[in-house]
């Protein structure tokens, strides 16, 4: 294995938050800085040392990592930006161990005595430096936790390092922009309720013209009996736009009562890339809205990191949800048992559940011109387990299904390098050679449609593809049941 | 008693005793007391607490994650735990129970001698990757070699021990026996099992404050052993706080004329 020891990660570190964003979300320190020039509080090391104090008091995990690794190496190849990049810092336990060293020196006593023998560092600015290109050039997708002996995953000690670099006034543009928005409009993307009424309008119309069936997408209609939220991307065409249509005809088909809503209607959370605070901000617009619409339980679209929020973090940052019931599907009648305390279900829980009941009319035919393979989105495969649903939903729509390779697939996926943050211009020639290990896997399966249920999945397999010169089309699972269902 | 014998066969033996585990329950009480705010767990996350024992046995004791990614390693690491494992049990039954069995003529003696070939073995290899291999080599620390070069120096002197020194295990019985019983006699003086004894009791010291803690540590970890049920059942962060958000009067306020206008359903 080659190491590069010129840090060659540094050149894709993300660029800094703008001071209007910082100070919209009031976040510490706004204030003009650049990815160059931090220009650090002056007691900004006081700072960073208490709440690193703070972080190791309030996550039992990370405390648990700073003693448990013991260096066996079993992580050092698995992670793609190591791969894409050789730098030491992007081996899983080299990003870790940039909290260890700072654990060590302030800590333990080895440390202490022994200095860099014993592996510990000095909270300096230059390890500040470290720590902002380095947590965030992990994509907290967990695939290291997969391999790693003990199940150390770096995603919480990732997240618990940005804790530390929010609070000294350190966050990336490309997060921080996203954010804002999302608070202050009402979704990531910052498209106001008149531009998503209108995006709704296009679909109504796209659909009319295709099947000759009229639609209509309900949007914040008080008494329906689900709110539907998906991530804000699928109203804004590119790869997600089909997915849109394929829950729309989907819905009318079965004759759902739902609406969508513009308050709500951001399902993904870049809160979850930033801290705690501003990831329960986000998602706590969900039951909010839930509420004052009055329907009865919640369903989520395709979208990765927000289903990581929504399943393991949702019923304890923002439950509970008592004025909601236990989601029943009003077509087949089945209780979702695994969702009765949150109350929201997954879209492809509840697809599942209508093809295994016979419960739509669909013509798989309709997708014989793709070949179809599958890309398991880091969060949905290894949080919350989502593995064969969207499987046996492909297999259901769509003729021609082809599985990736063991190596890059399902539990072992290879993420689309792009989460946590990391979906920005300056890191997309880091992200073209981290994904090269999964695009030479769906070469080798000769399909022409990927499929996925996230949307940033979408927006950077779409890049990818292109600059990869296949001619493979990227969308979501739902958009092959778009296609196969019969209006 | 010479001071060699009684420093390294009576004082340091129950001095290692406690340290191991007064240390081994302080570090567990340093990671239970930290709360464990949300559920995190990693696939395939079972639903239910059998579940989740059967994760954590495979895992702990099969070394399963390691299996899916670095097989060389899960040899290698996997021989050399279930050697210690075994040489510790044979040590007990040998020190013991020496006189109550023997496996198919071969005495519990002659047994921790052979394995122990094949344990230095392992530790060998472990040893040698580090060193060879660039990217261990980077992230090895001075203690992660040194744990390893105290390992395989034990499993050499006990080696030693057992087919050069001629010590009789009945005398380590005897002598082991009055130190249960708190009526220490006087050890074998012998000075490969002295120094044998000596590099176990190091050992014994220094677990609680080096990364040997992961045989605890593992069945902490919220990672594999929390059910994944977080949609099914409350968990309580005891540190969460309350957050404000723009309510839908302010952003109604805000977006007042675009959602008028899609109340009229225009």
């Amino acid at each position: 294995m080659k190491l590069d020891f010129s840090r060659p990660g540094e050149k894709f570190r993300l660029h800094a938050s703008k001071k209007s964003d910082m100070e919209l979300m009031k976040l510490p320190f706004p204030r003009e800085w650049s990815r160059d020039d931090f220009k650090l509080p002056e007691n900004w090391k006081e700072i960073a040392l208490k709440k690193f104090d703070e972080v190791l008091k309030k996550y039992r995990s990370v405390r648990l990592y700073m003693d448990l690794c013991v260096h066996c190496g079993a992580c050092s190849d698995k992670c793609p930006f190591f791969l894409a990049t050789n730098d030491p810092y992007n081996m899983p336990v080299g990003r870790q161990d940039l909290m260890r060293a700072v654990y060590r020196k302030y800590y333990t006593r080895e440390g202490k005595l022994l200095g860099e023998k014993a592996g510990a560092r000095d909270f300096d600015e230059e390890m500040v430096k470290l720590w902002y290109t380095y947590f965030y050039q992990c994509s907290e997708c967990r695939r290291c936790a997969v391999f790693c002996p003990y199940g150390i995953d770096t995603a919480e000690i990732t997240m618990a390092a940005r804790e530390v670099l929010v609070a000294i006034g350190l966050s990336p543009r490309s997060t921080t922009e996203s954010i804002a928005k999302c608070e202050y409009i009402g979704n990531h993307m910052g498209i106001p309720p008149a531009a998503l009424a209108d995006a709704c309008r296009f679909m109504e119309e796209e659909i009319k013209e295709e099947t000759g069936v009229e639609v209509k997408i309900p949007i914040n209609k008080k008494g329906a009996e689900i709110l539907f939220v998906p991530p804000s991307a699928d109203f804004f065409g590119g790869p997600h736009w089909g997915t849109f249509k394929g829950y729309v005809k989907l819905f009318h088909q079965i004759g759902l009562d739902y609406t969508i809503s513009t308050y709500a209607s951001e399902g993904g959370n870049f809160g979850l890339f930033l801290n705690y605070e501003h990831m329960k901000k986000i998602n706590a617009k969900i039951y909010k809205e839930a509420k004052r619409l009055g329907v009865k339980w919640i369903l989520g679209g395709e979208c990765g990191h927000m289903w990581r929020v929504i399943h393991d973090f949702m019923g304890t940052i923002n439950g509970p949800a008592d004025f909601l019931e236990e989601p029943v599907s009003p077509i087949t009648g089945t209780k979702f048992k695994n969702a009765v305390y949150t109350k929201m279900v997954h879209i492809c829980e509840f697809t599942a559940d209508l093809i295994k009941h016979n419960k739509l009319k669909i013509d798989p035919s309709r997708n014989d011109q793709y070949v179809v393979t599958y890309h398991d989105s880091c969060n949905p495969t290894r949080a919350m387990g989502l593995i064969d649903e969207p499987r046996y939903i492909l297999k259901s729509v769509c003729r021609n299904y082809v599985e990736l390779d063991p190596s890059v697939n399902r539990e072992r996926t290879i993420c689309c390098t792009a989460g946590a943050g990391l979906l920005a211009d300056e890191t997309l020639e880091l992200r073209l050679k981290a994904i090269k290990p999964k695009m030479e896997a769906i070469k080798r399966t000769g399909a022409n449609f990927l499929a996925m249920i996230c949307a940033i999945d979408k927006a950077s397999f779409d890049t990818y593809v292109r600059h990869y010169k296949l001619p493979i089309k990227v969308g979501g699972v739902h958009e092959l049941v778009g296609n196969a269902i019969v209006l | 008693m010479g001071v060699l014998e009684f420093t390294i066969g009576i004082f340091l033996a129950y001095i290692s005793v406690i340290v191991l585990i007064v240390g081994s329950i302080y570090k567990f009480l340093t990671w239970i007391k930290v709360p464990v705010p949300l559920k995190v767990p990693l696939t395939p996350g079972p639903t239910t607490y059998t579940g989740v024992v059967a994760r954590l046995a495979t895992d702990a004791f099969l070394f399963r994650p390691l299996l899916k990614g670095a097989k060389k390693l899960w040899l290698g690491g996997w021989i050399f735990h279930v050697l210690l494992l075994t040489t510790i049990i044979a040590h007990i039954i040998n020190i013991l129970f020496h006189d109550l069995w023997s496996v198919i003529g071969y005495t519990w003696y002659d047994i921790i001698g052979y394995t122990g070939i094949i344990f230095a073995g392992a530790l060998a290899f472990l040893i040698v990757r580090r060193i060879v291999m660039p990217n261990l080599r980077y992230i090895s620390h001075l203690s992660d070699y040194l744990i390893l070069l105290l390992l395989i120096s034990i499993v050499l002197l006990g080696d030693y021990v057992r087919f050069y020194s001629g010590v009789d295990v009945k005398q380590v019985s005897a002598f082991i026996y009055s130190l249960i019983y708190l009526k220490p006699i006087e050890p074998p003086s012998n000075i490969y099992f002295l120094l044998h004894m000596f590099l176990v009791e190091l050992l014994m010291i220094y677990i609680p404050f080096s990364k040997v803690m992961h045989f605890i540590g593992i069945f902490l970890n919220p990672v594999k052993n929390q059910r994944n049920d977080a949609r099914m059942r409350r968990k309580v962060n005891p540190w969460d706080f309350p957050v404000e958000i723009m309510s839908w009067e302010e952003y109604y306020n805000k977006f007042k004329d675009e959602l008028e206008m899609i109340e009229r359903g225009g």
